[in-house]
């Protein structure tokens, strides 16, 4: 029989790799390309149409696949079709993602200028991935309770649009 | 410490030499030098009216000199102690209590406003609030998309937030927002208002000046 991989479409197995498989399967570099590729566009369009594991399989064999490579596929979409899915529903185009979020609350006592404050201060850390450069960015953000308090409004707007999606 | 307290005596000397100066002055001109002063704290540019006060007085440049100096480091002590401090401190023989002020009668007209309540110059708003803290937004700009379909998916249907945001200090961050992290934001959030809230109640906020 074979044996499938489940492939993420950014997976690429290195030179090491394909050698193995070269040699597990007894194929010429050529047709193990062939084989992967072929692989990566049935799952592709699994994705695309959002297809039930009863439903590929069905159109494979529609295709003319045979019976037992039909259910290898459809038993492994089964087991992790869900998941890319859900991966690729959350890939978007901006590089930049919001990863992390620390804070910290100060109390401010006084500072150069000022004495005698107490002045409550909340430190937003923010951790912002690049996904070229793949390093998160820290972006430090102070803010008092009233800027607080109208950043926490904004947030209910936006909170309130997506409230009206559902 | 030790430093501080020999520079405030510095300044109380430079002080005594320009107060016995403000004695000789009109109230006009001593009107108008606090005018300056208030100007230099709030970050005007003062170099055409001290060359007015130069040429209408016949002070020479080191008294204007002092004059100047101490007029903006009373203000400046003066505006750095919250109202409240002066209050409890005007029967104290603090360098700084309004009563030794009070002793200049022509002075007391214009310093006492700010030291005993009272509207307090605009000073307050600004050079003297510029404190050393990290940038705050500025500006924040949203919007909600939700993807219909990608080049991955026939029928993504699925939200996103983007959000760009201005800060302070010049910078701009352009970042979306999964919508989870956004949950978690909003949490955070009303979490640290709530502890900011609580701390604001708490009685060490409740120790008097």
């Amino acid at each position: 029989g074979l044996t499938i991989f489940v492939l993420q479409t950014e997976s690429i197995f290195s030179e090491e790799e394909e050698e193995k498989l070269q040699i597990a399967f007894s194929l010429e570099k050529q047709d193990l390309h062939l084989v992967l590729e072929t692989i990566s566009f049935i799952l592709e369009q699994a994705v695309y149409h959002n297809l039930k594991p009863a439903s590929l399989q069905q159109q494979l064999q529609n295709i003319h696949l045979d019976q037992d490579k039909a259910e290898t596929f459809a038993s492994a979409w089964a087991a992790a079709g869900q998941d890319t899915i859900e991966k690729f529903r959350q890939r978007v185009l901006t590089p930049q993602k919001l990863e992390t979020i620390g804070w910290q609350l100060n109390l401010q006592m006084a500072e150069s200028m000022q004495a005698k404050l107490k002045s409550p201060q909340a430190v937003l850390e923010l951790g912002v991935s690049d996904e070229d450069s793949k390093n998160l960015k820290k972006v430090f953000v102070e803010f008092s309770h009233q800027e607080l308090f109208e950043f926490y409004n904004k947030l209910e707007t936006i909170q309130a649009q997506l409230d009206s999606l559902m | 410490e030790n430093t501080f307290n020999f520079t405030m005596q510095k300044c109380v000397y430079v002080n005594v030499q320009g107060l016995q100066v403000f004695l000789f002055l009109k109230r006009s001109c001593f009107s108008f030098l606090f005018t300056v002063t208030v100007n230099a704290l709030e970050g005007k540019d003062c170099k055409e009216s001290v060359k007015l006060i130069a040429e209408s007085t016949n002070l020479s440049e080191e008294q204007l000199a002092f004059l100047i100096s101490g007029m903006y480091t009373l203000l400046r002590e003066a505006l750095r102690l919250p109202l409240s401090t002066f209050k409890q401190e005007v029967s104290s023989g603090n360098t700084w209590s309004p009563d030794k002020l009070k002793a200049v009668s022509d002075a007391s007209y214009h310093l006492n406003p700010i030291c005993q309540g009272g509207e307090r110059p605009a000073s307050e708003g600004t050079a003297l609030m510029q404190r050393s803290r990290l940038p705050s937004v500025q500006d924040l700009k949203w919007r909600v998309d939700v993807a219909i379909s990608t080049s991955s998916l026939a029928r993504a249907l699925q939200p996103s937030i983007l959000m760009m945001m201005k800060l302070s200090d010049g910078t701009a961050h352009r970042f979306e927002v999964p919508i989870a992290k956004f949950q978690e934001l909003r949490y955070n959030v009303a979490l640290i208002l709530k502890e900011m809230n609580d701390l604001e109640k708490r009685s060490i906020l409740k120790i008097q000046d």
